[in-house]
């Protein structure tokens, strides 16, 4: 009679252990949290990683570093943690701590439209033009923050928040929004250009009310696999890596 | 006198109900009490508790309106392919929300199939509007009520309607006073079910209308902007929605299920 509650509670127990299954076995996986403006930068990082070390899988949980913070010292799980933050870098620094950080990558801002350019976007200050739709990432998701303190060197943050249509969770959903034609402008990533193609119309913002971020990357401490987490960072700090980087956009650190 | 369950039946019935409970427990122990009434009373709350009633109860009208002529058109009709238009009906409840937001997108954005003509001709655009906000909700939403309402009438006696008609009742006048009058438990549980789903759709909307308070950003979105800059608020929020949710569902009791 008890039988199916049992297997039930076997089920349970088996999924949960596999999930964080780690132990001295032939193959081991490296649990990477990853800023999302990182995805396809990381992704080759990542294969080019396992080729050069057989035997450890590197898993990637890419999402705004403001999340991911908070993931990690909720939950726990990461061995890496690169982000697009300091700030997001910072809160891990005393619970649960990082070792090794070191910025690998810079990024700067960079203004996007559909193809077709609607609105007529040639520079930063069109974006106080009354009727342009403009979407940036909300507010404390990094990269929105970033474009507020951009608008806010440019002078036009009040006029620009008046066109603000949607924040939106990450910089990949502005893209998105501006891409399917949705939205006249957004402010995003340079290395988003790189990843969005010909599906956007680049606008740089100048140097001067740029904003140049540098994303640190570090060993999470309570990681099981230090080793594999180090060599993970040489890799990304290392002459292959910031070949990558560069390839998709990104400044070096 | 009480028949006894299965000790068995009630060990899995209770590692259910502790599963569903727990999470709903944790938000309330998580709660910042202590800052309860001051982020009620914020803007931000209010604001967003204001849209998703509106856009719960619009989406809910528009399902009603259109949800009960297909659901009568699936249980009454013979034509071929209904087999495949109920499966087309019922769809947006297993696809993910996100997945409904992108066909909208692709279908009703300011450069997507119908979107492109309804913006060139008629100047309208839906996305980051509260009615596209609408729109997204219907679609999530309404596959519930007709459902519920098919059911209802396929469970119906059908010689009631046939007297009516014997006796000169026009199909409009049956349909009116006969047919629906016999599947109103059904379709106000499908209802009451619609805007509950309504209520918390999250996916399609912030894909499709994007996320702008006091014009999109409902209860959902709203807990989901919060997780960023105040994990607290964002729990605060979250108990608002399952207090309402809640008191509705156990409102209705069984009739939700069909069981009086």
């Amino acid at each position: 009679m008890r039988a199916p509650v049992l297997v039930v509670l076997a089920l349970v127990t088996v999924g949960c252990s596999a999930a964080n299954g780690t132990g001295p076995g032939a193959s081991s996986t490296l649990t990477v949290f990853a800023a999302s403006s990182l995805t396809a930068a990381f992704d080759r990082i990542g294969s080019d990683f396992t080729a050069a070390n057989p035997g450890i899988t590197v898993s990637f949980n890419f999402g705004s570093s403001t999340d991911l913070a908070s993931q990690i010292q909720s939950e726990g799980t990461a061995d890496v943690f690169a982000s697009a933050s300091g700030t997001a870098m910072d809160s891990l620094q005393s619970d649960p701590g990082v070792t090794g950080r070191t910025d690998f990558a810079t990024n700067r801002l960079v203004i996007i439209t559909p193809p077709d350019d609607p609105a007529g976007i040639a520079s930063i200050v069109d974006l106080a033009r009354s009727g342009v739709r403009l979407v940036l990432a909300a507010e404390g998701v990094p990269v929105g923050d970033y474009a507020r303190q951009a608008l806010t060197s440019a002078r036009i943050l009040r006029e620009a928040m008046r066109n603000v249509v949607s924040n939106e969770d990450d910089d990949a959903s502005v893209v998105a929004k501006v891409s399917s034609g949705e939205a006249d402008a957004g402010i995003v990533y340079t290395s988003d250009v790189v990843a969005a193609g010909n599906a956007i119309r680049p606008v740089a913002i100048p140097a001067p009310v740029n904003v140049v971020v540098s994303y640190p990357i570090a060993v999470v401490t309570g990681s099981t696999q230090t080793d594999a987490a180090t060599s993970f960072l040489d890799e990304v700090t290392g002459p292959t890596g910031q070949a990558t980087l560069k390839d998709f956009g990104f400044g070096p650190g | 006198m009480r028949a006894r369950l299965p000790l068995a039946i009630v060990a899995l019935a209770s590692l259910g109900a502790v599963f569903v409970l727990l999470p709903v427990l944790a938000l309330f122990v998580r709660a910042p009490w202590s800052r309860l009434g001051g982020a009620l009373s914020g803007v931000g709350a209010s604001t967003a508790l204001r849209l998703s009633i509106e856009v719960s109860l619009a989406a809910t009208a528009i399902s009603v309106a259109v949800g009960i002529p297909l659901a009568w058109v699936l249980a009454r009709g013979e034509f071929p392919g209904r087999n495949l238009l109920r499966a087309a009906v019922v769809l947006p409840i297993v696809l993910p929300p996100v997945v409904g937001g992108v066909g909208l997108l692709a279908a009703l954005g300011r450069s997507g199939l119908v979107g492109r003509w309804l913006h060139d001709a008629l100047g309208i655009q839906l996305t980051f509007t509260t009615g596209g906000a609408v729109v997204a909700t219907t679609f999530v939403s309404m596959p519930l009520v007709v459902l519920a309402t098919e059911a209802g009438l396929r469970g119906l006696d059908l010689r009631y309607e046939r007297a009516a008609a014997a006796m000169g009742g026009s199909p409009w006048y049956v349909f009116r006073r006969v047919t629906l009058p016999m599947v109103a438990p059904q379709l106000a549980a499908g209802a009451v079910l619609t805007w509950a789903r309504a209520l918390g759709e999250f996916g399609a909307t912030i894909t499709f209308a994007g996320n702008l308070a006091g014009r999109t950003e409902t209860m959902p979105l709203a807990v989901f902007q919060a997780r960023q800059v105040d994990p607290g608020g964002a729990i605060v929020l979250s108990l608002i929605l399952v207090v309402i949710s809640v008191s509705v569902l156990v409102a209705l009791g069984g009739r939700l299920t069909g069981i009086r």
